[in-house]
């Protein structure tokens, strides 16, 4: 921010009149929020894992600024070096002439792991390789910005660019005044046009590859399918059909003509992988060497992140190009030539030691090693020396920083992103800006935790004012079905309105124990009840075998209130619940809202902490009050959920599944508690025997309030029947989930193809049927009780449906294995 | 010599396989001194889709896609070759064996295609135990050639053949330490060797005559697919091919499939299925002299 005179460059003066506006205080409280928006919802829970880790990456207050001039030469230098990069790479996957004429050293082709051999088309590739390109970039000593690293395999970042810059204009909107800066978006719009231009066909079918939720860079992946418009897809989700790419739908086969790729190219086809490999789809390459799919950036670009490379980029630039380099690298040799090493000779202290050939690996600042460690360094690369490059150690550029300390200047690395629009390369006018820790080498993978900085290129009056671009895109055909989801994310949403559902089953059941329990004795109708509900308990896995005995024989009301608490406490069952909707929150993050994510991810976290605060009392009535307190918790969070999932999904793919799960989940569980409610000894000779399990029926469905506008405070079978069963206006009654079922799978398969619209209906059908048989009966706890192997039947027809719809929407497909590589048999005996 | 050559793959598959991809090296490359007259391949279930091309190294290579569920699948190369491989330079006239490797590690013009086989590769990482292991055949100023077949001749010596011994995951390592392996075992040792000493080598997978010219023992390694090395004598000559599995320089009793770093280059076959559980599999090759012209009810296909 600084010139060489000491004074502020101009660029900065509107920022720190801000700065100084808004007071230490508020813009400390402001860097608190921003960290807050980023743990929320931002950059630290894409790290994979149930629970997010605390420290990942943060984003400094005060952004990076570029003076618009120094930006435009950036850009201008890096399209050259990205079009040069080009020129390598389509040499080097064609005719090689480059290593033949000996431009290149074969250490650097033959020897990088990234250099992919079923890549290589010997006549010639049609089509650009890159399509997207990163440079990491250091300021020098003399205040110019040089290139330390060139991304070119799928370069990542540029989600924390964009996201930095969304928080900070909520959080920090003071800064928005500030300066008119140019705008991000508009590169998104020339990348979506770029990747639909790759495809021949009108309307192409695009899609993201990523290698899942478990990559450090899902969140990345997410927000890049988002701005893209494309399909968020893993290797599963993709299958190779007669030579062309199609994603499996809930609706079948839909082609794929343009695949994003952010998954290794090594791994994305295992019938051509030099590692033994499953990820990936067989005959992916296949289908690209036709040209039936076009992959950006191609599967081999990762050969250009070889450091030495940089070292030969002069030379190629004249040789490819006709041109000098216009913006320099750092200084890098290549010590696999012998003069190289002769340049440095011992005193390597200056230099930055690094891989030759792969760009992931972590560089060593050889100045900053122990004298043994330098030693060994030494011997090593005397050993192999070909296996290492050498980059002049760069200190960066300082800029201020927010610390407690007020502001402070750390040195940073600029990350700046490039896309080919098939004519020109345009840069992205912003970027990732890092703050280099001290023993950060500053190159090598990014790292997981990191403070960043927004990147600020003020817009020029009048030559920046972009109005909307007019896309090439055809006008897109109008959907409103469901049929383009992927079999994997119906299958996610399925199960996670499953889980929900279980989870709040459990509370009910939880608290329905611990009401019963807070009293010192229970009343000899409590006592009834506790054993229906142990049995409810146990079903649900929420006490074990032991326990739920002991309880069944109405014997150690202490040791049950224990055994609830057990299972709410951290550990538990119910804590196994929210794990699994907090896995399955994550999957679904690309297809949930932000609020509905947002809402997902702060009761979760509110829950697990609830969970963790439980801790065993002397007191058990102080238990009880925990464990009652939590079970409301759960309930409210089911609540919001639902509700949000009712206002704020479209009816419609996901929303639909989740639907199903739900109501599939709660048919079963309403047909079993009803039958162990019912399940009362001694009932069929004293129908007075019954009345506590019908009123257990009722509470647990929540529905003792609408039986008693009914029919005030008689019990009786039938009646209290038809309301858990037959009634299809009560929403945790059966005849409802069956109901809702029914409609929700005619509405997928439409009224044509009906056999599970059909199964449903039967078993509404049967529903009505019990009642009515209950109902016409003259000795109604009679007919009830014989209802119990009917219940039974239901619950098993209920599993059955939720088994028909696994095996017709999610077509689970047998595991791929490899046949003649690695562990296989195709092996090479030589029989004597 | 004129060859006919019969190679077949059969699998057997507990499960119903619902899609299945597979990568052939199953065609024998036409070269200088091979003339392949005929080939073909064929697959029953027949595959929904064929492609035929060549891979980075020059060999030919096919790729079978089956799309109907099958049980067992089955794949019968068959070629008519005739081969002759040059006959070696005198070894006192290669160069010094140290003058090669400079050459191969400078590249450039005459000597990058080799210097691609100097480095480490999927399945063969360095092995400094290999390569102390050779270099009393190469002391300084040795032919390129004579060290190498002093190497060569070592395997007979000093290792045992023995099928079954090891396994496709075997790492060479071991079979230095043990002493014993198959062919493909020693091929992979003595590339390692040869790399680590900065001399070009690399995989040649192909067959070697299962019956041996009268008069001679039985060779080791017929009757399967086979496996030599392919060494490097600098820019001058070019590449012998020697094989260690039974101490001979490759002349008339060898066919060549391709070649590539390791194993993992040129795999006969190899395949990626969806389901299928357990298999078996049952190899069966045939190389055997043909005096006359190839019989005409063998069309020329993907030569």
């Amino acid at each position: 921010m600084v010139d060489g005179h000491g004074g502020f460059r101009p660029h900065w003066r509107p920022l720190l009149a801000a700065l100084g506006q808004l007071g230490r205080e508020v813009l400390t409280e402001r860097a608190q929020q921003l960290d807050r928006a980023f743990a929320e919802e931002g950059m630290t829970s894409l790290l994979p894992g149930p629970v997010s880790a605390p420290a990942a990456w943060r984003c400094d207050p005060i952004p990076l600024i570029l003076d618009p001039a120094e930006f435009d030469s950036l850009a201008e230098g890096l399209a050259q070096r990205a079009a040069l990069l080009e020129r390598v790479l389509r040499d080097v996957y064609g005719p090689q002439h480059l290593l033949a004429e000996g431009a290149l050293p074969p250490a650097l082709v033959y020897a990088n792991p990234a250099f992919l051999r079923a890549c290589r088309h010997p006549a010639g590739h049609a089509g650009p390789l890159l399509q997207s390109y990163a440079a990491d970039l250091l300021r020098g000593p003399d205040g110019r910005w040089r290139v330390l690293a060139d991304r070119t395999a799928a370069p990542s970042g540029i989600a924390h660019a964009l996201e930095n810059r969304r928080a900070m204009a909520r959080h920090i909107p003071e800064f928005a005044r500030v300066t008119e800066l140019r705008r991000l978006l508009p590169f998104f719009d020339i990348w979506q046009d770029a990747l639909q231009r790759l495809a021949p066909a009108e309307n192409p079918g695009v899609a993201l590859l990523t290698p899942g939720h478990a990559s450090p860079l899902w969140f990345e992946h997410v927000v890049l399918a988002r701005e893209l418009s494309c399909a968020l897809v893993e290797g599963g989700d993709l299958t190779v059909r007669d030579g062309a790419l199609y994603l499996k739908t809930l609706r079948g086969l839909q082609r794929v003509d343009v695949l994003l790729r952010r998954q290794d190219g090594r791994t994305i086809d295992p019938l051509e992988a030099e590692q033994n490999t499953l990820q990936g789809v067989a005959g992916l390459l296949d289908a690209a060497r036709t040209g039936t799919v076009r992959i950006a950036n191609d599967p081999g670009t990762g050969f250009a992140e070889a450091p030495a490379l940089a070292a030969f980029l002069p030379a190629l630039a004249r040789r490819l190009l006709g041109e000098e380099l216009r913006l320099p690298g750092a200084h890098t040799l290549w010590l696999g030539d012998p003069s190289a090493r002769d340049q440095i000779g011992h005193g390597f202290d200056r230099w930055l030691v690094r891989s030759a050939v792969d760009g992931t690996v972590r560089s060593i600042r050889a100045g900053a090693l122990s004298p043994a460690d330098r030693h060994s360094l030494a011997q090593r690369i005397l050993a192999a020396p070909g296996e290492y490059a050498v980059s002049e150690a760069l200190d960066g550029s300082f800029t201020p920083c927010l610390s407690p300390e007020g502001l402070v200047p750390r040195p940073v690395m600029l990350r700046l992103f490039l896309v080919f629009d098939g004519q020109r390369w345009h840069a992205l006018p912003g970027g990732l800006a890092r703050t280099l820790a001290a023993p950060d080498p500053a190159s090598g993978r990014r790292p997981r935790t990191a403070l960043a900085k927004d990147v600020w290129v003020p817009a020029q009056d009048g030559l920046d004012i972009l109005g909307p671009r007019s896309l090439s895109i055809a006008a897109l055909p109008i959907r409103r079905g469901s049929g383009d989801l992927p079999s994997r994310v119906a299958d996610n949403f399925f199960w996670l309105g499953r889980y929900l559902e279980r989870l709040e089953s459990a509370a009910r059941l939880l608290r329905a124990g611990a009401a019963r329990l807070a009293r010192p004795s229970p009343t000899p109708r409590e006592a009834v009840e506790l054993k229906s509900l142990c049995a409810c308990l146990a079903r649900a896995e929420l006490l074990d075998a032991e326990t739920a005995q002991a309880g069944l024989a109405g014997i150690g009301t202490g040791a049950l209130s224990r055994a609830l608490l057990r299972a709410m406490r951290e550990g538990g069952p119910v804590a196994g619940l929210l794990g699994q909707v907090s896995r399955l929150t994550e999957l679904l993050r690309d297809r949930l809202t932000g609020e509905m994510h947002l809402a997902l991810q702060r009761g979760l976290r509110q829950l697990r902490d609830a969970l963790r605060g439980i801790a065993p009392a002397r007191d058990a009535a102080r238990e009880l009050e925990q464990l009652d307190q939590t079970c409301a918790l759960v309930l409210g969070f089911a609540a919001t959920v639902a509700g949000l999932a009712a206002e704020n999904m479209v009816r419609g793919g996901g929303r639909l599944f989740l639907d199903l799960g739900r109501r599939v989940e709660r048919a079963q569980n309403v047909v079993a508690e009803l039958a162990r409610a019912l399940d009362q000894p001694g009932a069929a000779t004293q129908p007075a025997r019954l009345e506590p399990g019908l009123r257990l029926a009722l509470e647990l469905r929540d529905s003792v309030i609408t039986y008693r506008s009914r029919y005030l405070t008689v019990m009786q079978p039938a009646p209290v029947l038809d309301l858990v069963l037959a009634d299809e206006g009560n929403p945790r009654g059966l005849a409802f989930q069956l109901r809702a079922a029914r409609d929700t799978l005619a509405d997928l398969a439409g009224e044509a193809e009906s056999s599970l619209v059909t199964l449903a209906e039967q078993l509404l059908e049967e529903t009505r049927d019990m009642v009515r048989e209950v109902a016409a009966s003259p000795a109604q706890a009679e007919a009830a009780i014989r209802l119990l192997p009917r219940l039974k039947a239901m619950e098993g027809a209920v599993a059955a449906l939720s088994d028909r719809v696994s095996r017709r929407y999610f077509a689970l497909l047998p595991a791929p294995q490899s046949l003649g590589h690695g562990s296989s048999t195709g092996r090479l005996r030589g029989a004597a | 010599m004129r060859y006919r050559v019969r190679h077949s793959t059969a699998y057997a598959y507990r499960h119903t396989v619902d899609l299945a991809a597979h990568l052939l090296h199953l065609t024998p490359r036409t070269l200088p001194f091979q003339r392949v007259e005929a080939a073909r391949i064929t697959a029953a279930p027949a595959a929904s889709r064929r492609r035929e091309g060549v891979d980075h190294f020059g060999n030919p290579c096919t790729w079978l896609f089956l799309d109907e569920p099958h049980a067992a699948f089955e794949v019968t190369a068959e070629a008519v070759v005739e081969v002759r491989f040059p006959a070696p330079p005198p070894a006192a006239a290669t160069p010094d064996w140290a003058v090669v490797a400079e050459a191969a590690r400078q590249g450039g013009p005459g000597a990058w295609e080799a210097a691609e086989f100097l480095f480490e590769s999927p399945m063969l990482p360095g092995l400094p135990a290999a390569t102390d292991w050779a270099a009393p055949c190469f002391p300084a100023g040795r032919p390129v050639l004579d060290g190498l077949l002093a190497l060569n001749a070592r395997f007979r010596q000093e290792f045992a053949f023995r099928a079954g011994a090891t396994s496709l995951e075997t790492p060479v390592a071991e079979v230095l330490a043990r002493r014993e392996g198959v062919c493909q075992d020693f091929t992979h040792l003595m590339i390692c060797a040869l790399r680590g000493l900065g001399l070009p080598a690399r995989y040649v997978s192909g067959y070697i005559r299962t019956r041996p010219p009268p008069g001679q023992k039985r060779r080791l390694g017929a009757d399967q697919s086979h496996a030599w090395v392919g060494c490097w004598l600098g820019p001058l000559h070019g590449w012998v091919d020697l094989d260690p599995t039974n101490d001979l320089v490759a002349q008339e009793e060898h066919v060549v499939l391709g070649w590539g770093r390791d194993f993992c280059d040129v795999s006969p076959l190899r395949g990626v299925v969806l389901g299928g559980g357990a298999h078996s599999l049952t190899i069966g090759v045939d190389l055997e002299p043909v005096e006359q012209p190839a019989p005409a009810g063998l069309p020329a296909e993907a030569k």
